[in-house]
């Protein structure tokens, strides 16, 4: 059966014959079911269109997630002006890195709950605490059917004035911080983010930004997945907003003096 | 939002729930601890054949440093005697090669005239030996007698029965007090029930049989049966690197079940030198 | 089924093959004592996988009640469903029953949770500590799939096999000659387990950064922290 084809028509026949399957009477599990490979049933379990690292900050009155524009198809630099940060609303805002079929099909969800909350008219918005944990289940449930979702999805927002960060993975292990790098980032960006945060001062709007684009221009120059084109978003108590398309300001001066190999 | 449920427009087609989301978060509920409600109702796991799956699945995270290591056990005998029924047990707990706990409880008490005991996989047993006291206890009040302890072990049998091949892990006896007198069943995961005079479970069972077979008789006393229970149980702890702790000794008579003595192995190791000191000399 | 290996002219070149594991090892170690009057439980803050630590500050102990705490560690997001499922079924039981859950049905409860999964088993190493009906400490230890058992002091997680035989020493006096075995004041508790957690975060990876400690008396639940080694 397909997942998520249920949109309008509810079952007729509950326990009927799928169109174009096989049809077994219910709580039959003879040879004419289908052939069961290891696990049983399982989906494409690897990513096939992979964005790379997605960088999340926390500053004063808000949060910075950012991420470059790339979707890989393996190793080829496949779709270059893909943009991963995305605005739900005016208080949350996510980053995507990993599988980006899967990130879209949770998107589409996500688009409609925001249109189901518009519809309502009660004044009332998703907040980013409550999308955060409507993702950690979503995943946490298709990772327990055997069916993961192969995501990393970076949660950012204000919520009653106080900034929100928070990461959400494929097997639905989720956690809040800080400072949040997904992917290659995790190496590379997680350091230089936590180096500032950890001295304790308050970190401001343009800071934060400044200090996201630095690590998208180390992430370029090391992780060969990674673009140079980049869009951050910035959540604040007043708006979400997008920035960007930024570009890394490219010097390869250093290639020069590299030799010896 | 709860005026557009009194209204029904959640129902319209364009906002129908979609697959990520439930309808009734009640049903949910019951998928995700259905067992609170009917014991036998245990999750489906996402894989066919879950005794292989589930052993691979442990032995592929052995790698990422994941050890999922269930606890288990243990030596337990039980004999029939012209008293009554014997049963005694160490109780150590191990998961792999770690020692988790030394105070195990191993016998269950099911009820004031029937116990079991539980070797293996130390959460299966417990769990079904607790659905076994409630079918127990809802016999009594259809019946208004006792259930037998023939019937008991059938119920359990049972059981083991509807999950065999599904990696359960259980070796237990049960033992009790009915209107046949005194009665001893070995029942185990495979789904394996017999009753018998004298049995020992688990992995020092094959030292416990060495001392028991030696000793035993119908015509033991009260207190010859029960020092040879714990005699028994010593010295598979002695023997056994799985087996170890308290030494456990139960006593079933007409009037139910008593509880002997439960001695650390240690204290009965020296007193047990002791008295091969004095008889040398 | 329709799946990438069925067609592999289809294949990638350069895609990274991954296998999916469901289970993901996060760390973390937990430790409670009971005492006589209170009980203590305390939980490192480290949330880790592989060698990269996630997030330095991640709290491991769930308030179920104003007299029971349940420490979780190993597979997060199995320790993060199974809390949020407790939580659930204890306002079902408040409502039903128009009070709350004591310890000893909280303990009971998660047993059978977590055997409700006993094919496809919740990678978690719980404690839950908390006071019984007359106000005595009471700790319960949990394997994976539900096997529950009442202890005086427990250590559970990555570290747990290396806390254990500590607590055996100082709160157990196990096989010590000539010792008196007097209650174990509460101070002296925590103590204990701060120096555990020092100790754990010396040896192992998986344990460090900070402890979280929940000391449970009649008057409630206090928190207190204590850092830990970061590196």
């Amino acid at each position: 059966m397909l997942p998520f084809n249920n949109g309008f028509a509810s079952p007729l026949w509950h326990n009927g014959p799928i169109p174009g399957g096989l049809y077994n009477f219910p709580g039959h599990n003879g040879p004419a079911s289908q052939p069961k490979k290891d696990y049983g049933v399982q989906r494409a379990s690897q990513p096939i269109t992979t964005g790379t690292s997605v960088v999340g900050l926390k500053f004063d009155g808000g949060v910075v997630i950012a991420a470059d524009n790339l979707v890989s198809y393996g190793s080829m630099a496949r779709f270059q002006d893909v943009q991963r940060v995305f605005n739900i609303n005016n208080k949350t805002v996510v980053g995507a890195g990993g599988d980006f079929a899967d990130f879209q099909c949770i998107k589409r969800y996500i688009d409609q709950k925001i249109i189901d909350d518009m519809c309502y008219a009660d004044e009332y918005e998703m907040k980013p605490k409550s999308l955060y944990n409507w993702l950690t289940r979503i995943l946490y449930t298709k990772r327990s059917k055997f069916e993961p979702l192969w995501v990393d999805i970076v949660v950012g927002g204000v919520e009653d004035g106080v900034p929100f960060l928070g990461h959400v993975d494929l097997r639905g292990r989720s956690y809040q911080d800080d400072v949040i790098a997904t992917g290659f980032g995790k190496h590379l960006a997680l350091p230089l983010l936590r180096e500032r945060t950890e001295t304790g001062k308050p970190i401001g709007r343009d800071e934060a930004i400044a200090l996201v684009k630095k690590c998208m221009e180390v992430l370029f120059y090391r992780d060969c997945r990674a673009s140079p084109n980049f869009t951050i978003s910035v959540c604040t108590k007043e708006k979400a907003e997008i920035l960007g398309p930024f570009k890394v300001s490219q010097n390869w001066e250093l290639a020069k003096s590299v030799e010896g190999y | 939002m709860a005026l557009a449920e009194i209204c029904g427009l959640s129902d319209a087609p364009f906002m129908k729930a979609n697959s990520f989301s439930t309808d009734d978060a009640g049903i949910e509920l019951f998928k995700l601890s259905g067992n609170m409600e009917d014991p036998f109702s245990l999750a489906v796991p996402p894989f066919a054949n879950p005794c292989e799956h589930l052993a691979e699945l442990q032995a592929t995270g052995e790698n990422s440093g994941i050890k999922m290591n269930f606890d288990h056990g243990t030596t337990t005998l039980g004999f029939k005697f012209k008293g009554g029924v014997i049963l005694a047990v160490d109780s150590r707990a191990t998961g792999g090669q770690f020692i988790g706990s030394q105070t195990m409880k191993k016998i269950v008490e099911i009820n004031q005239y029937m116990l079991g005991t539980l070797a293996g996989g130390a959460a299966d047993c417990v769990y079904w030996d607790r659905v076994l006291s409630k079918e127990c206890r809802l016999h009594e009040l259809r019946n208004k007698e006792r259930i037998s302890v023939a019937a008991a072990s059938k119920i359990m049998a049972n059981i083991a029965h509807e999950y065999k091949g599904m990696g359960l892990s259980m070796g237990m006896m049960l033992a009790g007090y009915d209107k046949r007198g005194p009665a001893l069943y070995y029942v185990d995961s495979e789904g394996t029930r017999t009753p018998g005079n004298v049995f020992s479970v688990g992995s020092g069972s094959i030292f416990a049989f060495g001392v028991l077979d030696s000793g035993y008789k119908w015509d033991l006393s009260d207190e010859e049966a029960q020092e040879l229970g714990r005699r028994a149980i010593y010295h598979a702890t002695f023997r056994d690197a799985f087996s170890g702790g308290i030494v456990r000794v139960y006593h079933i008579t007409p009037q139910g079940w008593v509880n002997i003595s439960n001695q650390d192995c240690v204290d009965l190791h020296y007193k047990y030198q002791a008295q091969k000191e004095a008889a040398k000399h | 089924m329709i799946s990438a290996e069925n067609f592999p002219e289809y294949n990638v070149p350069g895609v990274v093959k991954h296998d999916f594991h469901p289970y993901e090892s996060n760390g973390g170690s937990v430790v409670a004592i009971a005492g006589d009057d209170y009980a203590v439980i305390a939980a490192d803050t480290r949330l880790s996988s592989g060698y990269s630590i996630h997030t330095r500050k991640q709290n491991k102990l769930f308030k179920l009640s104003g007299t029971t705490v349940l420490g979780s560690t190993g597979c997060w997001c199995d320790t993060l469903a199974l809390t949020s499922l407790i939580s659930a079924r204890m306002k079902m039981y408040h409502y039903l029953h128009q009070k709350v859950m004591p310890t000893n049905a909280i303990s009971q409860m998660l047993s059978i949770i977590m055997y409700h999964k006993r094919f496809f088993p919740y990678y978690v190493s719980n404690i839950l500590a908390g006071l019984d009906a007359d106000g005595k400490g009471v700790v319960y230890s949990y394997d994976p799939i539900g096997h529950c058992e009442l202890a005086s002091y427990r250590a559970g997680g990555s570290a747990g096999a290396l806390l254990q035989p500590v607590l055996d020493n100082q709160i157990g006096l196990k096989n010590q000659e000539n010792v008196a075995k007097d209650p174990i004041p509460k101070e002296k508790a925590i103590s204990v387990i701060v120096d555990t957690f020092i100790s754990a975060a010396e040896r192992d990876i998986y344990t460090g950064d900070g402890v979280i400690i929940n000391v449970i008396t009649k008057d409630g639940i206090e928190t207190r922290n204590v850092s830990l080694r970061k590196d």
